[in-house]
């Protein structure tokens, strides 16, 4: 698993990412096109430059590097600068666990001015939950956001694994958050909201980040988390710059034909 | 049909962004040195190159999910020209690559090429 830094950050700005598709393209005499997609051609490149290092976050990165000896072995890899969430403006998706009395409505407005937020009703006696489950390393630091408002007064439980926040609503969005790890000995984190019997909320702009803090809302379709990339390189190349100062970069690659 | 994405200003590009127009024409030579010239397409097609900075996070995802789902050069999309709003109705990513760079928090920087479709 790729390290956190002791902030719990998993790069540092500049953060540069390339995406890569291939198309196959026959071009007539006349200038149209007759265009194929090759689906199993995409590949993903992160380029994460780190300074200020300390000697301790620098060793857990080479300790790491030579884990998986360089390019050679695949690792879990969460997008730094990505939503992990997979569908996170339609939670009606396979992707979302929904509750069996939870009741929801799209096309609502929300506060970044577009028409993507949701209005859930909870019908059942009992508590309801609406969660994702990501195969993302337990024990890392993540940041579960959410835009939330109720016309009448309501709460609303986020949920982090076995971490649980219970926050009220009021009539205006508000973004809540929620910081912590998941259960040491998992192998996959839930993330996702419960709504206590008979409440009706409006939600948009689900994220989880591999941070501890929220960023600005991203919206997603496919997620961020990337099982079996690779380092590019076989070499692991590091400066001291100072006492307990280091800096280093590192290029990670997700081919999702690999 | 898909329309390329707006940045939250509603703007489409920022500045410097370029436009070009391109036409296909075909020139036969002979052995005296003149020349026949005909045209190879039914119409000029056009191109622009969008440079996108100081973007923020949302935004740049936005863009990023937008190259996701043509897969690169290969889908179509609706384009409306910045420079006096029409609209382009089937028009493609130029590239299979897309660069996107975080500068810093709402530092976001990017560049897309869109490229008119003969049809």
């Amino acid at each position: 698993m790729f390290p956190q830094m002791s902030t719990g950050a998993l790069s540092q700005f500049p953060l540069r990412k390339r995406r890569l598709t291939r198309t196959v393209i026959n071009t007539t005499a006349d200038g149209r096109t007759i265009k194929s997609q090759d689906m199993a051609a995409q590949t993903t490149e992160w380029q994460l430059q780190y300074t200020g290092l300390s000697d301790a976050e620098l060793m857990t990165l080479a300790r790491f590097f030579g884990s998986v000896e360089g390019s050679l072995n695949g690792f879990t890899f969460l997008d730094p600068n990505g939503n992990l969430l997979a569908w996170s403006d339609d939670p009606s998706q396979v992707q979302w666990q929904k509750a069996s009395y939870l009741t929801l409505t799209g096309g609502g407005a929300d506060p970044s001015g577009g028409m993507r937020a949701w209005h859930v009703v909870n019908s059942g006696a009992g508590a309801q939950s609406l969660t994702q489950t990501l195969n993302a390393p337990a024990v890392y630091v993540y940041c579960l956001s959410v835009y939330a408002k109720a016309a009448q007064p309501a709460t609303m439980a986020l949920l982090l694994g076995s971490h649980r926040a219970v926050c009220t609503l009021g009539a205006d969005w508000s973004r809540l958050t929620l910081t912590g790890t998941g259960d040491v000995e998992a192998t996959s984190v839930s993330f996702g909201i419960e709504l206590p019997a008979g409440a009706a909320v409006d939600l948009y702009g689900l994220q989880v980040e591999p941070q501890a803090s929220a960023s600005a809302y991203k919206s997603s379709t496919a997620g961020g988390v990337y099982e079996n990339a690779h380092f590019l390189d076989d070499a692991f190349t590091y400066s001291s710059t100072d006492v307990n100062r280091n800096s280093t970069t590192v290029t990670i690659v997700y081919a999702n034909h690999l | 049909m898909a329309t390329f994405p707006k940045l939250k200003t509603n703007a489409v590009a920022q500045y410097p962004v370029t436009r070009a127009l391109r036409y296909q024409n075909q020139t036969v030579r002979f052995l005296d040195g003149t020349d026949q010239r005909y045209r190879d397409g039914s119409g000029p097609l056009h191109r622009w190159i969008i440079r996108l900075s100081a973007l923020d996070e949302g935004e740049l995802a936005a863009l990023e999910g937008f190259f996701l789902t043509n897969a690169g050069q290969f889908g179509s999309f609706v384009f409306v020209d910045p420079w006096d709003g029409a609209s382009y109705s089937s028009c493609s990513l130029a590239s299979d690559q897309m660069d996107l760079t975080a500068v810093a928090e709402m530092q976001g920087q990017t560049s897309l090429t869109v490229v008119e479709n003969r049809t």
